[in-house]
């Protein structure tokens, strides 16, 4: 049944358990969701007895990062919203603003916000201003390499010089002596200008380990802004995160509500709206100095995250159905103390991954898919896969993802065992062997892992 | 739909030009900048280390020291007319750097303004020949965006051995005090700093300001001492005669005296701060400015310095535009010309630019003929586009390099002079702001009908590639030489010594065309208003579109939905 209140169609320009997640919060509020989907996903069981547009071949670049297709998409179909979900175009602010003036509806930020959290220095100059902890480093863009030389000696070494509009590990250099620096910094303004058109270059303090923390918030357009706590995703393998977790078993109290709070403030400070992360490095080099460690802003992530769910999980708010709302122009339907965050919620990532062959994805079709027990309400699953499901080998190789919520971290280990070893998949390979061996070592236990080491030994590790 | 339709045309600079192209026209474009850079620094240094030393003996500060303080830090300053009188030499070998005075768009208080600051390294910051106009044409900006106005006054009047150049014409000195009059009666808030000498005309320029601060070391006399008898026996000084203790407390000519230089000019910024806050963020419609998608430094390697070699213009717009984005009007039309609509530190600005390269020919379908002309269709293309964008109230920009009009039976047949007049008659009474960049060339009357600066645009920018001329070199040689020319162009006679003196007599011609193409020429005589780097166009269009906007109710400006663009897009697009 329609809700005469909200957008009536809307397209969801996203695929596999993006667009599943995105399509039950749209049918729980009267929306009907489009699917764009590629010819890859023709297919697709997720679907079956839907309305959909085909964007065009399966190549990503063809289909679902396509901005001008994509927009025309949602007008043939008469949408009047679109939600990003995460990755494809869902931090392409000049998409966000295609949207708008096609009179299209984005969920997410405006995209001048957007953009501004995408530009290192005015972010973190941002981030500053309203009280959060920063990484040290230069004050925006580097003069010269002599300005680098001058900061790595302010900050201590190693340090790393990065593009100001660079991203995934191009345009970035580590320097641990001061003699590297004049190579570094031209190297990495080269890198800049090669692969973003931008040469400049800035220093950051290079922190090896630590924890990956990160904050949830969600804002509407009226400066209402609300944190559901924060998540842990320290486990990870090449930057890919593999666990994640809410809360932190190792954050300290009044470090977590003094970086909630400014948190808080910074997202109505930019004017932000919608929902988004403030990802933050926990830094322990002060921790053999008996201080404690800190938490220090890294960037924020203008959309809904893979991981939302261990948020929703602990706190019983559905962020996508939020996002719609506050999209539609409604106001926060909470207030921050009406969030009560409970127990302990653990999230694993499930992807068709070959771990005798490096991680590879092992696309292919799944001959058996048994889901576990979810009568007790303490496990959910979120996924596109159903027997059968061949899974396409041009995008990532997530087949699901695993929410346990219990009362607290040993609990919530053990039910996630429990689940993994119910879950049932055959046809390709999984990753879940190693999310069992990370889960039952005494390392998750006790918590002594940061970033640069997976728990759990060789098998997690192995590439 | 009266959405606006904008759509991403960027496309990577490796997707234009190949590397080669590029990497040879960044360095062709390395040596002008460095020029421009030079020539700048020379302008900013006015006469020298001697003379700002002297002005920081008495305590005071310099002209361009004044106005970094005033600025908003953080902000840059937009200086217009750096080059006005450029190695220009007077009688004594005198020369003056800026014609003694600096003005500049300057963001105080978070509001666009106009800065005229007398240069106190320069002869005291009296008035040349030209420094009358140059102050003028910055009232003349002020008025047309209405804009405070501030001035910094430490001016010590006429540079008396030059007067016959400054002080009688229609622009002379005294028409400064008329602009002064016409902005307050257009109520344009001015304010004025007394910060030393003014003597005469340098007198009269703040008075007519709305608030009037002077400093202790400041007077305003119609007359100085110097010139009223029996000063000396009397022990009469300039500043007994009309420093603030008179003018403050007996005549009323100022309102407030303050001890200093620093003082006055936070004063200045507190004045500022009074006046309504800046309408931009109300017309960003909720958007936010945000850069080009693609980098507005490639302009530098992307636009061929040799005006005869092509580039991609969708491609400058693309590094014009936010994010690359835009809504080309009219393209199925005269396709010659380039016209729509993109945004620009997040609010709308009309573009007009000239396509380089060959076109396809509508006379004549199959074939092709060079772009950068005006044809018929172009031409009537952006004269609707220019008239509705002054219906609308959309700044617009016109992006120059053009040949011309087209000749020829032909176009003469077609009554190219008439469409043309439409444009100009269009452009002539448009009162939206418009803003001219002569990118590269400006040529005849293509010059003068894409809003040249005898149009009246508010600013005029060229390049350190632009070529403004009525027409190319040689094409003058030939017109000059006409009577000696066969119909190829070549010369008829065949005694060798007179074929000798004609071709010098022509090389003579096309070498001073040449050299007066030169935009610091056009700089020097107040033909063009500023020279900037292409690399930092896309920082003065942001500017001064946002000063467009900054007020409410000094001009139109129609929300999108009303446009009268859209009924042109659709009377075009044929929907029945």
């Amino acid at each position: 049944m329609a809700n005469p209140q909200l957008f009536h169609r809307l397209l969801i320009a996203n695929r596999g358990e993006v667009a599943v997640r995105i399509a039950r919060a749209c049918d729980a509020l009267g929306i009907e969701p489009v699917f764009a989907y590629s010819e890859a996903d023709r297919n697709a069981p997720y679907l079956e007895g839907r309305r959909g547009v085909c964007l065009g071949p399966g190549r990503a670049s063809d289909s679902y990062l396509d901005a001008a297709r994509v927009v025309q998409a949602a007008k043939l179909s008469d949408c009047s919203a679109l939600h990003p979900g995460w990755g494809f175009l869902s931090e392409n602010s000049a998409f966000a603003s295609l949207c708008e003036t096609h009179g299209i509806s984005f969920v997410g930020p405006p995209a001048h916000v957007m953009h501004l959290m995408g530009t290192k220095s005015p972010a973190k100059r941002a981030m500053k201003l309203a009280g959060l902890t920063l990484i040290p480093g230069s004050d925006g863009p580097l003069q010269s390499a002599e300005h680098a030389r001058r900061v790595a000696e302010e900050v201590g070494l190693p340090v790393l010089i990065k593009a100001e509009s660079g991203g995934g590990g191009r345009g970035m250099k580590i320097v641990r002596d001061l003699g590297e620096m004049e190579e570094a910094f031209h190297a990495a303004q080269r890198e800049g200008q090669a692969f973003f058109g931008d040469p400049r270059v800035y220093l950051e303090k290079l922190i090896e380990g630590g924890r990956h923390i990160e904050i949830q918030v969600i804002a509407d357009r009226y400066g209402n802004v609300c944190h559901l706590g924060e998540r842990d995703c320290t486990i990870q393998r090449n930057h890919q995160k593999l666990i994640e977790e809410s809360p932190s078993p190792v954050l300290d109290e009044a470090e977590r509500e003094r970086t909630l709070q400014s948190a808080v403030q910074a997202v109505r400070d930019i004017g932000y709206v919608g929902a988004g992360t403030l990802e933050f490095l926990l830094d322990t080099q002060g921790a053999t100095a008996g201080e404690p460690a800190v938490l220090r802003f890294m960037e924020m992530n203008t959309r809904l995250q893979v991981e939302h769910c261990v948020s929703e999980q602990r706190s019983g708010i559905d962020l996508v159905r939020e996002q719609l709302l506050v999209a539609a122009g409604h106001r926060l339907s909470f207030t921050q103390a009406d969030v009560k965050l409970t127990g302990h919620a653990i999230e694993c990532r499930i992807n068709a991954e070959d771990p005798s062959q490096g991680f590879r994805p092992s696309p292919g079709t799944i001959s058996k898919w048994q889901l576990p027990d979810l009568r007790a309400g303490r496990i959910r699953v979120d996924t596109h896969v159903t027997e059968g499901y061949t899974i396409p080998p041009h995008y990532d190789s997530l087949i699901c993802k695993v929410i346990a919520h219990a009362s607290d971290r040993k609990a919530a280990t053990q039910a996630m065992l429990d689940a993994l070893a119910e879950l049932q998949c055959e046809g390709v390979q999984t990753t879940i062997p190693m999310h069992q061996a990370v889960l039952a070592s005494p390392e998750f236990a006790e918590s002594r892992y940061d970033t640069s080491s997976i728990p759990g030994g060789n098998y997690a590790a192995r590439t | 739909m009266a959405h606006i339709p904008l759509s991403p045309i960027g496309k990577p600079r490796g997707n234009v030009l190949d590397d080669q192209s590029y990497d040879q026209n960044l360095e062709r474009a390395a040596l002008l900048e460095e020029r421009l850079q030079a020539r700048r620094a020379e302008v900013h240094a006015g006469w020298g280390d001697k003379y700002k030393e002297r002005v920081h003996a008495k305590g005071k500060l310099t002209a361009r020291e004044r106005i970094e303080f005033l600025k908003d830090p953080g902000s840059r300053i937009f200086e217009v007319g750096t080059f006005v009188n450029f190695d220009d030499e007077f009688p004594g070998g005198l020369k003056s750097p800026g014609a003694g005075v600096v003005t500049a768009f300057a963001l105080v208080s978070g509001r666009w303004c106009m800065v005229i600051a007398n240069d106190n390294t320069v002869a005291s910051g009296s008035w040349w020949p030209r420094t009358p106009e140059k102050i003028q044409r910055a009232q003349t900006m002020a008025l047309r965006l209405r804009i405070p106005t501030l001035y910094l006054v430490d001016c010590s009047g006429l540079f008396l051995p030059e007067q016959s150049k400054s002080f009688p014409g229609a622009r002379g000195a005294g028409h400064i005090f008329k602009m002064n009059s016409l902005l307050s009666a257009q109520g344009v808030p001015q304010i004025a700093g007394v910060f030393g000498d003014c003597i005469a005309g340098g007198g009269y320029m703040p008075i007519i300001s709305d608030r009037v601060y002077m400093t202790e070391q400041a007077y305003m006399v119609i007359a100085g001492a110097a010139l009223i008898k029996g000063a000396k026996s009397q022990k009469m000084t300039s500043l007994s005669i009309g420093g603030p203790e008179v003018h403050v407390h007996q005549s009323g000519c100022a309102d407030v005296r303050v001890p200093n230089d620093d003082v006055l000019i936070d004063c200045m910024r507190r004045e500022v701060e009074r006046l309504p806050t800046s309408a931009a963020t109300f017309y960003r419609h909720g958007s936010g400015p945000m850069p080009p998608r693609e980098p507005p430094s490639e302009l530098l390697g992307l636009l061929p310095t040799d005006h005869r070699v092509a580039y991609d213009a969708h491609q400058v717009l693309a590094r014009l535009c936010d994010q690359s984005l835009f809504w080309e009007v009219l393209p199925e039309v005269g396709e010659e010309m380039i016209c729509g609509v993109g945004r620009v530190g997040g609010l709308y600005a009309g573009f007009v630019i000239n396509r380089q390269g060959l076109v396809g020919d509508p006379e004549h379908p199959g074939k092709q003929r060079p772009s950068a002309i005006l044809y018929r269709a172009g031409i009537a293309k952006i004269s609707a586009f220019s008239r509705a964008c002054n219906a609308d109230g959309i700044p617009l920009v016109w992006l120059q390099d053009i040949s011309g009009f087209d000749i020829g039976l032909e176009a003469e047949r077609q009554g190219l002079l008439a469409y043309g007049s439409s444009l100009i008659y269009t452009n002539s009474t448009n009162d939206v702001p418009m803003f001219t960049v002569l990118l590269r060339k400006a040529s005849g009357a293509g010059y003068y009908a894409m809003s040249g600066l005898p149009y009246d645009p508010v600013v005029q920018l060229s390049t350190p590639i632009s070529r403004l001329s009525v027409m190319e070199g040689r094409t003058l040689a030939i017109a000059a030489y006409n009577t000696k020319l066969d119909d190829d162009f070549e010369i008829v006679s065949k005694d060798p010594e007179e074929r000798a003196s004609i071709e010098a007599g022509m090389k003579q011609v096309e070498q001073r065309i040449e050299g007066d193409m030169d935009p610091y020429v056009a700089a020097r005589q107040m033909d063009t208003d500023e020279i900037v780097s292409l690399t930092e166009l896309r920082a003065y269009l942001e500017m001064l579109v946002e000063a467009s906007y900054q007020n409410t109710g000094s001009r139109r400006i129609k929300n999108p939905r009303i446009w009268s663009l859209h009924d042109l897009a659709v009377l075009v697009q044929e929907v029945r």
